[in-house]
């Protein structure tokens, strides 16, 4: 029994590790919080990604006009709330690392295998998805391209995941099944725990000051952390874990074949929680008060990620923006900027006195210069600016109707369009606009932002400001409209 | 081994109960193959390998770090927790926790603040307001403790149980 140390260990880091509030009914409870935040992210991740880049055959809704900025800040701040979540999560379940033997068969190693993908992905996925927040990038990948790629792997993952611990979710859905034991050992696991470090001490080295036969790790630690008296009113005094051992052998001995049944079964039959009958060290009203702290933590930390940085999308919040990566009403035209005029390279091109803007539909065109545009009949919007990075503001806009540049070159209203800016590269340099917002009358080619010339920040010259889309697709420093259907 | 594993114990799984899990994990492994399919289709093999490398030391930083760091604290929390109120150290340890959190994300910001980014992306001192928060937590916490006590106190002197 002394020849097996790994198993020793992993068992003695199971009695360590277990607490109340590590349990199944507590890894339900917080894995149906976090499978609901992580749906909510793919959702609105997937409508996010197709806004960016759509198939040929869709096409989006342009109402309600802040839809984007509804569906892009819930997907930021579910994101931030999955870090207490699944912090929460993998606190319940942090027992289950220790299992012994760590792997049986080809099936538990597909088993354990996809949990810690599965782990590994949803961590990576929200720390990339934040720090892309604060555009800090220090990964050696593309963001977009693995953000979209891992949230498949994360769903996938989870649906193997539920698919996997199905009977366990269906057994501790409800409150009142309770919550499982949290320590399930049986009589020869707690003997190997609780057995000396060293089986004999040799002889010759009995008789030497100091030596002893140490016990077992687990027992001693937990001794240690014991030794004190305990100040609480109504605690038992030492609770050696001697005792609670002797009592589980004992009742591995009542059912020496199978414990298990003993410990499984969730019929009531005396009032009794079922989690006392798993001999736990902690009594149950301390075991039910360390089970709603540790609830109450986690809900008071998701509260206040949430809380503290939401107010960059959602503008009631405002006042409580302490921690966000972005302020609404600040910068020029009282709008914050993702990309400047410098970073975009267009400080000297987008104040050159020649711009134009050139709008073409086929061998048709025709340029027009801002004192042309201004010229134009000028209609106002107050249209929100969302970025994908999940802060918006509303802003009022403006301009010249697209639908009437369009129409100036012949063009029918339900046409699509090429966007083309000044930007000396980057990924929106050149873009695509979907017949949707073409037709729409409140999409602008923008000139004034908030009563003031447009900022060169902003777009100077001219911008694109259409209804539900993402910050990056409208188009700032225009330099030409291209129909192409 | 035919022990009961820790915390999963033995479950009689239904008919439709295997029905459903076994279309869970087909959808599930068609959603891996799709993410991978995709990582493949966009990403060089040296960024896949970069994000190899992350998933990797994600799992190792919070089996190998975070978690080990966790259990000490609360080892050492659990001693202290004959010394104190027992109620009083599951409010610290809260407080702790939502701190802790709130610090994880606030940290890459005054780092990636360092690095000189648009004015209006991260434009607030992250510093200060960490240590305000920490402040703040501190007085909400040191409050909530207090009114504990004297609750507890007073349900003592009239001869009622301590919760």
């Amino acid at each position: 029994m002394q020849q097996q140390p790994v198993r020793r260990l992993l068992l003695n880091m199971q009695r360590a590790v277990a607490a109340p509030t590590r349990n199944p009914r507590l890894a339900v409870v917080l894995g149906r919080l976090l499978a609901t935040a992580f749906l909510i992210c793919f959702a609105t991740g997937l409508y996010s990604h197709f806004l960016q880049q759509p198939l040929p055959w869709m096409r989006f809704p342009t109402w309600p006009a802040n839809l984007y900025q509804v569906t892009q800040g819930i997907h930021i701040t579910a994101g931030i709330a999955c870090f207490p979540l699944i912090f929460g999560k993998l606190y319940t379940v942090f027992p289950n690392l220790f299992q012994t033997p760590p792997v049986t068969g080809l099936k538990g190693l597909l088993e354990r295998g996809s949990i810690a993908l599965f782990v590994g992905a949803s961590l990576v996925e929200i720390v990339i998805g934040l720090l892309n927040t604060y555009q800090f990038y220090p990964w050696p990948f593309g963001f977009r391209e693995t953000h979209f790629a891992l949230s498949f792997v994360i769903i996938g993952s989870l649906a193997i995941h539920i698919g996997v611990k199905l009977p366990i979710i269906a057994t501790y859905w409800r409150k009142r099944d309770g919550y499982a034991p949290t320590l399930v050992q049986t009589a020869e696991e707690l003997s190997l725990v609780d057995a000396p470090l060293i089986d004999a001490v040799p002889p010759v080295l009995q008789g030497a000051p100091g030596v002893r036969q140490a016990a077992g790790l687990t027992g001693r630690l937990l001794r240690w952390i014991d030794s004190t008296p305990s100040l609480d009113e109504g605690a038992p005094a030492v609770v050696a874990p001697a005792e609670v051992a002797l009592a589980v052998v004992a009742l591995a001995e009542a059912a020496p074949v199978e414990p298990a049944p003993v410990e499984a079964a969730p019929v009531e039959t005396d009032g009794i929680d079922p989690d006392l009958r798993s001999l736990e060290p902690e009594p149950r009203p301390r075991a039910s008060a360390s089970r709603r702290a540790f609830l109450i933590t986690i809900g008071a930390s998701a509260a206040a990620v949430v809380l503290l940085t939401a107010g960059q999308s959602f503008a009631f919040l405002r006042p409580f923006n302490v921690f966000a990566p972005r302020e609404k009403g600040i910068g020029p035209n009282q709008l914050p900027i993702n990309r400047t005029a410098a970073a975009a390279q267009v400080t000297k091109t987008a104040v050159d006195p020649n711009w134009v803007l050139t709008v073409s539909n086929g061998s048709r065109s025709q340029t027009f210069s801002r004192a042309s545009l201004l010229a134009l009949p000028q209609t106002t919007v107050d249209l929100p600016i969302s970025c994908v990075e999940g802060w918006s503001q509303m802003a009022t806009w403006t301009g010249v109707r697209l639908q009437s540049l369009v129409a100036m070159v012949g063009a029918s209203p339900d046409s699509a369009l090429r966007l083309m800016s000044l930007e000396k590269e980057g990924g929106y340099r050149v873009t695509q606009m979907g017949s949707e917002y073409v037709s729409d009358p409140t999409t602008l080619v923008a000139l004034t932002l908030n009563g003031e010339t447009l900022d060169i920040d902003h777009g100077f010259p001219a911008r694109m400001i259409a209804p539900g889309r993402p910050g990056v697709l409208q188009t700032k420093w225009l330099s030409s409209l291209e129909v192409t259907s | 081994m035919t022990d009961p594993r820790l915390s999963e114990p033995q479950i009689a799984v239904s008919p439709g109960m295997a029905r459903v899990r076994a279309l869970l994990i087909g959808v599930g492994a068609a959603g891996l193959a799709l993410g991978a399919v995709v990582l493949f289709v966009l990403q060089s093999p040296m960024a896949i390998l970069g994000v190899v490398a992350w998933l990797l030391g994600a799992i190792i930083l919070h089996d190998a770090v975070l978690s080990p760091i966790v259990l000490g604290v609360s080892v050492l929390a659990r001693r202290a927790g004959r010394k104190v109120s027992r109620t009083v150290l599951l409010i610290i340890q809260g407080a702790v926790i939502v701190g802790a959190i709130l610090t994880l994300l606030v940290v890459p910001e005054i780092y990636a603040k360092t690095l000189g980014p648009a004015p209006t992306v991260l434009p607030f001192d992250y510093v200060l307001r960490l240590a305000l928060m920490w402040l703040a937590l501190i007085v909400v916490t040191a409050a909530v403790c207090a009114v504990y006590l004297r609750r507890a106190r007073r349900r003592q002197a009239n001869g009622m149980p301590v919760s």
